[in-house]
Parts: C-alpha cells; structure tokens; sequence
C-alpha cells in the first residue's frame, strides 16, 4: 500500500506533458480498491477524509478536475446550527452535531471559520409570531443558545439594518466558512494518508455489480475494480444508480442564484441576516463571506434533472434578491456588485438525506438529496456513513496507526495570512513580493505553491478557488491572463491549451492564422 | 526602527496620466518624485497594444492633429520622457495601503517586499478597469470560458499570437468596443455584432468611421429592458436575447465602460462616490484630504491615452501650487 495517495488525471493536453496523463490502464485495473467513492463534492470528500484514519484502500474520484467543482462550489458556507431543521430528520440531527463539531475540524484542517452569528429578523405582526414558533423549533432541535431579541436591541447589535425590525432571533453559533477550501482540506489530509486521487473519469457501466469485486468502467474505458462502491455524485447520482439499478428517486436540481458584493460592504453588518421563511420561501440571506464580501441570496428555482440552463442567472430574478436584501439591509443599494453567481442544490424529489445500503446489490451505498445543509454536515455525516458501510455493507475497519487527522502544519497556511506581510518569506523567495491579483493582493509565490502542492489545480477556476486570484472585483481584468501564463509555463503546455475548468474550457482553440499579416 | 523614505511626490501608477504629472512636476523643478507601477513596464494600457499581426494605430496621438499611432509606440515615447528627466521608478510596486493623513503608501515588490514611504503629496493615477459582466447589469447566463474583457484580447492576441474567437459578440458600444472589433478583424475573425443598451451605439460616428477600414460591425441595440444571456456550458456556445432569438457564437469580448480603481482610495476613505466609484474631487483635482491629488481615468468617464497624459500635466500645475503654499520646512 502507498503512504501517500497518488493524485491521477485523465487530462487531455497530456500529449504535453505525461505527468498529467492516468498511469497505463492496466495499472489501474491492477489495483482493488476496498472503497470507491464517485463524486468529490464535499461530502465525498468528508469521506475520504474520515475513511483515511483506516487501514483502507480508497479511490476517490470526480468527472471534473478538481474537488468541489460542481454544487458544492455555489455553497453560501455557512455552518449552520440546525436551528431551523425539520425537527427528528437525519439532517436535523447531523447538522447538530456537525456544528458543534466544527470548531475542532476547522483547527485540524486549517480552514478559516468566524464565528458571526445570525440574526432572524421580524419586520412585521404576523413575522413576530412566526418568530416564537421558530423559537420553540429551536429549542427542540437542542439549539438552545438562541435568544429572543427587541428590535432596539436588534438595531444595536447591527445599526444599519432595516428600522422596521420589530424583534428578532439571535442565534450565536452560526458561522461562515471557506466553500472552497474545505473539499481542498479534506482531500489533502486523505491523499497524505493514501487515498489515491482520480479526476476526469466519466463512470459509464458498473461490470459484476452483483459480485463481491465490482469494476467501474469509465467512458474512457478505464476499469477499476473495488468491493464497494459509494454513490455520492449529487447532480449525476442517477445516472450513476441507473448503472447498478439502485432504487427509486429523482434529482431536481434547485438553482440559488447569489449577488456578490465589494468588499467595502462588509464592514456594515457583522451577522448573517435572516428574513422570516414563508410557506413558500426560505427568503433572500445577507450573509457575509470568510472572504470579506457581502453576498445576498439565494433564489430557489426548480429544474428537471439534466437541463443546460441550470446554472445561468437571470435579470428577473437578480432584481428579486436586490429587493428582498435590502428589506433587510437597506444601505445595500449604495454597494456595488461585483459578481453574480447561481449554485445547484442536488434536491430529491423523495426526500432530504436519501440514503441507500447495498442499493441494488451488496456492497453499493447510495447517498442523495444532500441540500445545502450538507457542508455544515459534512463531517457528521461521513461519519454516518462509515457506520452504515460497517453495520450493512460489512466493511471492516482497522485503525491506521500512521494517519494523521489534520493537514500538515507546512501547507501553505492559505489566503487569510499574506506572505508579504512577513519579510523573510519575501528575502527567501521574491516571487511573493510579485503581485499577480492586484484586487485580491494574491502573489505569484502563492500560485506557484499550489501549482505544486499535493492536490495540485490545474485549472483557472481551481486556482482561484485555492488562492481568490480572479475573485475579485475586476473578475480576472487584470491576472486571467497572467494566471495562464503561470500555468502554461509551470505545466509546459501551450497557452491556449489552458482550461477554465477541464476540456472544451481551453482559453482559445485557434492561433491566428498566418494568412493574417500586419 | 528604520525610517520611512519621503520622497516630494508619490505618484501611484505609471500609465499616461502618472507620467504626464511627473514630467510636468520635474518640469517644473521637483526631484524628488517617485512611480509605484504594479506592471512589469510603465506605460499603462498603451503598453499593450502592440505593433504587429492584429495591432492597429489606435487614437492615442488622434486628438491634437497628429496621426494614430500604435498603443507600444507611444508607451516607448512615455517611458522616454520618464528616463530622460532621471525620474525614479519602481516596477512591480503592488500599492497595499494608504494612511491619508500621515501621508504614508505601503507597497510591495519582490526586491523590497513590503516597504512604505512618505510623500509631501500623493497623486493616484490608478487608471480604471472595464466594467465586469455583473456590473453591466444586463449580462446574464452562465459563465463559460471565452468571455473576455478587451485587455485580455490584447493580451492573447499581440502578445500571445491567438485568436481568441471566430466569431465575436462583443457586449458594449464604446470606442473601445469598436476598435477590439477591428483588431479581432484583422486578427482573422469574422465581423462581430456588437451589443449594448440604446438604439446607437456609444462610439462617435467619426470614430466609426476610422475603423470602418478594418471591421464593419453590426450593431444590436437593447431597450432597457431587455437583457442577453451567454449560453454554454463549457465554452461560449452563442448568445440569447430577451426575445428568445439565439446567436451561435464562439466568443464574447466586453468592451469599454471604464470603472475607476478607487479602491484605493475608498478603503482610505477618502470620499468616493458609490456606486459609480468616482473619487470626490475639488476644482483643483485634490481628494477630501489635503496632498491627495487624482489624475486621468481614475476620474472616472472614458479618456484616451493623450488625454490622460495632458491631464497629468494639469494636475502637476495644481500640485506644485499647494506645494508653494504648504511648503514644509524640510
């Protein structure tokens, strides 16, 4: 068994450069995996991780090319309490026990969490009754730090908030996260444990589904053999149950599109914002962001499972959250906008949190309509699952002596510290004195540590999403190129073969013609 | 503790508007003047238009009777003015912070990593960047690969030798939308329709006229209610408007609708106007503390290379006036 997990892509500019290419398809098949697990969102990821404290041959793996590329990138972040979870549900309770995990995980992963706190704000009669039945759903969820506020007092802890606010609901825990780098953190501590890595596989047909050792076969033929197999593709988990004839459900993919404002907002509010939900609608959130943005959202619209337009924003809808936000916060008008953006939640028609034990067959464990909530629950609910491959699936656990829960202290300690800011790092190695995201103050050094760090991005979204290059206000005005440029030169692929996010994103696909003379 | 280094004037930035103040503050008697430019080059946006396959003489020198010249050329003639007079300059000089009132910039470059200096006045010529796809207010969709701001068609395009798309949308109206249709052009794409809201386009008839040597676009005016949504999952597939007609095309160029880079400014908190971003000025280009002067784009509205240049020089003349008044005893 490898110490450390070996990180595999089945990358289309390989003809460059063979490191980016899948070891020889017969390597793979050599190998049998104890589990498989299909999806690298951010509970797969949660997974790997708590699955690496075990002696255990794991693959992960992701149709994209990176982790947290498809819902779990569109999350808000916010660890949630669980306050307003359906009392006794599954979520309700991993979502409880998962925030008060948090604090601890954040420290061993080294992500970044603030402690914010939310206020649930009533700005009319009818609102102020709701409050109290949201209260008593609270307490029933064992959330019992909540406090019932005066809108005076509301209006003290947060000055600029609406002056309507006639009482509110302050719920102390809540907190905001690092979407991105979570799935990131996970996946790195797995991978130094030996998770092995695998992103650009297409799962197309499940041979010997039936039997103890399953193989997967990819679109791309390759075949990977294991004894269990894990569903946790979210969007695509259907499809990947139709393979193995897991039982009954549906996706509806729910789209929450977000307005993303300048930094210079943030410092008018501290907590999350919350309206009173109605029958119909959770409402539009003021939330602030790890990253020091405001962002207002979401929408809830409904999809069919498949549809093109499901992640795209809309005029309509934008100027619906532009309005419910500043119900709530009305100086927002004054902020620009920098950004908009939609997530997709993998919503199931049959229920939150569907989950499946030997689906189909023995061995195959099928996870679905894990909605927002499941960043928050993620750790709580990897755990979860780990007791129900054990109980149903009769996976055999024995502890790893020689794996390590948090991610090793020498990991470039992330976006929130600059290297600027200490002069040594600077004298050692002047490329963190080399500005590359004026917006975002986000050095070449830093790009360059993750371009060779273990979980290594490849692509212009996953830099951004490990550094904040191309976050900020300009949206890549002034360092897309340059980014490219830095990957181009350090993988020695040619510029225009640099993707957004894998193939048929390169950056161009002609050079000018020669036929074209000044 | 070591101290900080003072120079007379701090300029921040190194575009046409930045040079433009130093010569006319070197000019005009003042040595001790230094330039913090980010870029790996002074010459500001100019520097990018370069002089080859797909570069066009744009109207940089146009305004005062001279002719177009190419956008390098007269970055080479600021850099020159800049050498000539032995005015100091740092490259790669990231401004993190200003403190307006003690009159102190804190950078950073890779020689010095983080350093901060004094100045008896600061000019911000910061320049502007071009409005992003959520600030139009009108772009919606996906965000697929191939949307590109025109910086960034320079860039692949006089730098790299790509042609970023065959067949161009190009969302915005203004002179510099016109002219990264012709530069696409000439760069072997086929015409471009360009997009914006209005019946007509922003860009002058006369300036359209001038790139009419090179692109003929069509022009496709919104009403303003009516939006365009970008349609692909991966790259641009095309574009859809409000009506529910659909273009297939293989890349949209956003052009123009230059917003000022204030931020320095805001988050000093120096007056600016949210949410266009224009920074408060008086009649003497100073900003809401005294010795913080403002120059060429940043100001905010569209203005050519030329313009920015002359009205650094302008704003040389206002600095040196509160010089003589505020004169400090060192």
């Amino acid at each position: 068994m490898d110490t450390v997990g070996r990180l595999m892509y089945n990358w289309p500019g390989a003809e460059f450069n063979a490191s980016l290419q899948i070891p020889g398809n017969s390597q793979l098949s050599e190998k049998l995996y104890d589990i498989v697990i299909v999806g690298a969102g951010v509970v797969g990821c949660a997974l790997a991780y708590k699955l690496s404290m075990y002696k255990l041959k794991v693959l992960l793996l992701d149709k994209n090319f990176d982790v947290g590329e498809a819902t779990s990138k569109g999350n808000s972040a916010i660890i949630h309490t669980g306050f307003d979870a359906p009392v006794g549900s599954l979520e309700s309770q991993l979502v409880t026990k998962a925030s008060r995990q948090w604090p601890e995980l954040a420290e061993k992963l080294k992500i970044p969490v603030e402690n914010c706190g939310a206020l649930l704000i009533a700005v009319n009669d009818e609102q102020n009754k709701q409050l109290d039945v949201i209260y008593e759903k609270a307490l029933k969820n064992g959330v019992d730090d909540v406090r019932l506020i005066s809108g005076a007092e509301a209006l003290k802890n947060e000055p600029n908030i609406s002056k309507d606010v006639i009482r509110a609901l302050s719920i102390p825990r809540e907190s905001i996260s690092d979407p991105f780098g979570t799935s990131v953190a996970y996946t790195e501590v797995a991978m130094a444990n030996g998770t092995d890595i695998l992103f650009g596989v297409e799962i197309k047909d499940i041979l010997n589904a039936d039997k103890e050792i399953k193989t997967l076969v990819s679109a791309d033929e390759y075949q990977i053999n294991t004894r269990i197999i894990v569903n946790v593709a979210g969007l695509g988990s259907r499809k990947l149950a139709d393979l193995y004839d897991g039982e009954a459900f549906e996706i509806n993919p729910r789209r929450g599109q977000f307005l993303i404002f300048d930094k210079f907002s943030r410092s008018s509010i501290k907590r999350i914002l919350l309206p009173i939900p109605t029958a119909q609608t959770k409402g539009v959130l003021v939330i602030p962001t790890i990253f020091g943005n405001l962002i207002a959202g979401p929408t809830a619209e409904d999809f069919t499972n498949g549809d093109a337009e499901v992640t795209d924003t809309t005029l309509e809808k934008l100027h619906l959250l532009f309005e419910g936000a500043s119900k709530l916060f009305p100086k927002l008008v004054d902020n620009p906008v920098i950004g908009t953006f939609s997530g997709v939640r993998c919503n199931c028609t049959q229920g939150s949190y569907l989950i499946h034990s030997n689906d189909g067959h023995d061995g195959i464990l099928t996870v679905t309509g894990i909605r927002s909530t499941g960043f928050t629950s993620s750790p709580a609910l990897a755990e979860y699952l780990i007791e129900e491959l054990q109980e149903k699936c009769g996976l055999f656990l024995e502890n790893n002596p020689d794996a390590s829960d948090s991610r090793s202290e020498n990991s470039w300690p992330g976006w929130w510290n600059r290297p600027y800011d200490n002069g040594d790092l600077v004298k050692e190695n002047s490329e963190y004195g080399r500005i590359i995201c004026y917006c975002e103050q986000i050095s070449q050094g830093e790009i360059l540590d993750h371009l060779t760090s273990p979980l290594r991005p490849l692509t212009l979204d996953a830099i951004k999403r490990r550094t904040r290059a191309q976050m900020g206000r300009c949206q890549g005005f002034d360092c897309q190129i340059k980014i490219a440029e830095i990957i181009s030169d350090h993988f020695g692929i040619p510029i225009n073969k640099v993707t957004k996010h894998g193939p048929m994103t390169e950056i161009t696909a002609s050079p000018l013609s020669d036929a074209v003379e000044n | 503790m070591k101290t900080a280094e003072h120079f007379k004037v701090i300029i921040i930035g190194g575009g046409p508007a930045g040079i433009g103040a130093a010569v006319g503050l070197s000019k005009r008697g003042i040595n001790s003047i230094l330039i913090l430019e980010r870029n790996d080059e002074l010459g500001g946006i100019p520097s990018f238009y370069k002089k080859k396959k797909g570069g066009i003489r744009t109207f940089i020198r146009w305004s005062r009777g001279g002719v177009p010249v190419f956008g390098e050329d007269y970055a080479k003639w600021l850099e020159s003015q800049i050498s000539k007079r032995n005015i100091e300059y740092r490259l790669q000089s990231q401004v993190l912070e200003i403190e307006p009132k003690e009159k102190k910039v804190t950078f950073v470059n890779p020689a010095e990593g983080k350093n901060r200096l004094t100045a008896d006045v600061i000019i911000m010529a910061c320049g502007s960047r071009e409005e992003t796809t959520a600030e139009r207010g009108f772009m919606m969709g996906s965000r697929p690969m191939r949307v590109f701001f025109t910086k960034q068609l320079l860039q692949l395009i006089d730098k790299h030798s790509l042609l970023p798309m065959r067949n161009p949308v190009i969302i915005g109206s203004d002179l510099i939308a016109y002219a990264a249709a012709a530069k696409l052009r000439k760069a072997g794409a086929e015409e471009a329709i360009i997009v914006d809201k209005g019946r007509k386009p922003k860009c002058s008839i006369f300036e359209r006229l001038y790139f009419r040597r090179w692109s003929k676009p069509v022009y496709h005016g919104l009403n303003s209610l009516e939006s365009v949504t970008v349609v692909g999952s991966g790259a641009v597939t095309g574009i859809k408007f409000s009506n529910g007609e659909f273009i297939k095309w293989d890349g949209v160029a956003i052009g123009g609708e230059l917003i000022p880079n204030s931020e320095l400014a805001l988050v000093g908190n120096l007056k600016v106007e949210l949410p266009s971003r224009k920074p408060v000025v008086g009649p003497d280009y100073q900003l809401s503390e005294p010795g913080w002067f403002v120059a060429g784009n940043i100001l905010g509205g569209f203005h050519g290379a030329e313009w920015c240049y002359f009205n650094g020089n302008k704003v040389s003349k206002k600095v040196i006036k509160y010089l003589s008044k505020n004169s400090s005893s060192n």
